[in-house]
């Protein structure tokens, strides 16, 4: 339908102005909020999230995009909600204590929300208890970590042993991230994974929900 | 850590210190990457007590496009940490070490005053804000040298611009060249113009697809362009050989987590590709040393440069 890909194209390129109006005309026009979100916001941003990854957009169009995305949802969430749409999944996500930077956490909390996931976004500067807490209150089906200096890596450590120690790692799938972040430092913290950007992120969580890890 | 950066009195010494006993030759310098949130009249935090964190911004000063209209240049003699910066090179000048100011890039500066996301929405969107916001972060760096060169001269004087955030896993080459590069060769232009014989230039993270236009830059005779790992040593040569004096680029995650023979064989390519800049190589890590590097990766990478660091006649 030319105003879905119409809707598509607004989000790929993020031209968020008169986007929450166009969702409202599809909505009168009988377009289910289900079906919006599914075929018209997940498969833009999973797009535009291909096109970071190429190197072809970079952290201003991904930010517009999203922007644009965000206004479209915040039109359809209340809908969803009032018809019992389920989210894709949920995911707990937090900077670790002793780090402040929340840039990165931000990009994978939009891009998750981009592909239908709901996020518990505990901010900057967590500590394991509040992340412990955090799944006991939500029980989520992932947790997110960022750290971006290396002398905080320590305390992605340090959450990952007080999950464990209270009993919940079992529950949960670990992804972590960050720039001083590697694959080999995951594994050897005891995370499920290693994402290098915000798509891969989204993708494992995307695989964490169908069951596929 | 807070130390380091609250009490020049105790740092410089401090720094020289742990200079002596780890024997590398960079000399003690105050600055930290958040640079201009907290002179501008945000808010940074600054580690305290056992917290090795470095400085982050955690209030920025323009929170709208109205504010970068009315955002106006404190004054480099009372603003924020410059007071302590001006009383540490006094110390490096009493010292006789050499003398520096840290401060970012345009567009690390410009991020720093309202964050980064915003930033880079005012790119795409409001191209007009980000170009008002980069002027103001350019003359504010240009009133801060200007000060430590009626200060301090120009003999000893090195001032150190790092920038992070016009890196290309934040922004394409094109808003490099768009907004980034006419302000920051003005920037250049002007502080060379005042007497100043050599910039420090760090150009942090992945800028591969930024040297081009990094190369227009002026840097002084000659300048030092310093790189992160992402960026190959022989890059560097390619794009600044001739002008500059490369430095680099052992990366972070290995000088703090590697093996001895890892971090040894890593020090020793960059020597043997360093060594064929023409105007110089400096050894460095591909950013700053992370405080919990074990002493003995120091001896290692001072190891291979006893070993491999000797320059062709």
């Amino acid at each position: 339908m030319a105003e879905m890909e119409k809707l598509r194209e607004m989000i790929i390129n993020g031209n968020g102005k008169g986007i929450a109006d166009h969702v409202v005309k599809l909505v009168d026009r009988g377009q289910t909020p289900g079906s919006i979100l599914n075929d018209a916001l997940i498969p833009a941003m999973d797009i535009v999230g291909d096109l970071y990854q190429k190197g072809e957009y970079f952290l201003p169009e991904l930010l517009i995009s999203a922007r644009a995305m965000q206004r479209a949802l915040d039109v359809i969430k209340p809908k969803l909600a009032e018809q019992g749409v389920k989210n894709v999944g949920k995911v707990v996500i937090g900077t670790v204590q002793g780090d402040l930077h929340d840039l990165g956490k931000n990009l994978v909390n939009m891009t998750l929300e981009g592909a239908g996931f709901e996020v518990i976004d505990l901010g900057v500067d967590v500590p394991p208890d509040k992340f412990v807490a955090a799944i006991k209150e939500h029980d989520p089906m992932v947790v997110g970590m960022s750290a971006l200096i290396t002398t905080t890596m320590p305390a992605m450590k340090e959450t990952i042993e007080a999950i464990t120690s209270a009993g919940l790692r079992s529950k949960v799938k670990i992804m972590v991230g960050g720039a001083p972040i590697t694959s080999e430092y995951a594994v050897e913290i005891g995370a499920d994974y290693y994402g290098p950007d915000s798509t891969d992120g989204k993708n494992y969580a995307r695989d964490v929900a169908t069951g596929k890890v | 850590m807070a130390t380091v950066y609250s009490d020049p009195e105790k740092s410089y010494p401090a720094q020289l210190l742990t200079q002596r006993m780890y024997g590398y030759d960079q000399d003690p310098f105050l600055g930290y990457a958040a640079y201009g949130t907290y002179e501008f009249g945000g808010e940074t935090s600054f580690p305290s007590g056992d917290n090795i964190n470095a400085p982050c911004s955690i209030r920025f000063p323009v929170k709208s496009e109205k504010d970068v209209e009315g955002l106006q240049l404190p004054n480099p003699k009372k603003a924020g940490m410059l007071p302590r910066a001006i009383q540490f090179s006094k110390l490096q000048q009493q010292n006789g070490t050499g003398i520096s100011v840290v401060l970012g890039g345009v567009f690390t500066l410009a991020a720093n005053l309202c964050g980064i996301e915003k930033l880079c929405i005012w790119l795409s969107g409001e191209p007009d804000i980000a170009n008002k916001l980069l002027s103001t972060a350019t003359d504010h760096i240009l009133d801060v040298i200007s000060l430590w060169v009626d200060e301090f001269g120009t003999e000893r004087f090195i001032p150190q611009l790092w920038e992070p955030v016009a890196a290309n896993s934040i922004i394409s080459p094109r808003h490099f060249e768009r907004f980034v590069l006419p302000h920051q060769k003005s920037l250049h232009e002007k502080i060379l113009a005042l007497g100043v014989k050599h910039i420090l230039c760090h150009a942090c993270g992945e800028q591969n697809k930024n040297l081009p236009y990094w190369s227009q830059v002026p840097m002084g005779n000659p300048g030092i362009v310093s790189i992160g790992n992402q960026v190959s040593i022989k890059s560097a040569i390619e794009h600044f050989g001739d002008t500059c004096v490369i430095a680099g680029n052992l990366a972070t995650e290995l000088v703090v987590g590697g093996t001895a023979r890892e971090i040894y064989d890593a020090a020793k390519s960059c020597i043997e590709d360093g060594r064929k800049a023409p105007r110089g190589f400096i050894l460095m890590t591909a950013c700053e040393t992370p405080p919990l590097t074990p002493p003995y990766n120091f001896y290692v990478i001072n190891k291979a440069v006893h070993d491999c660091g000797q320059m062709s006649e």
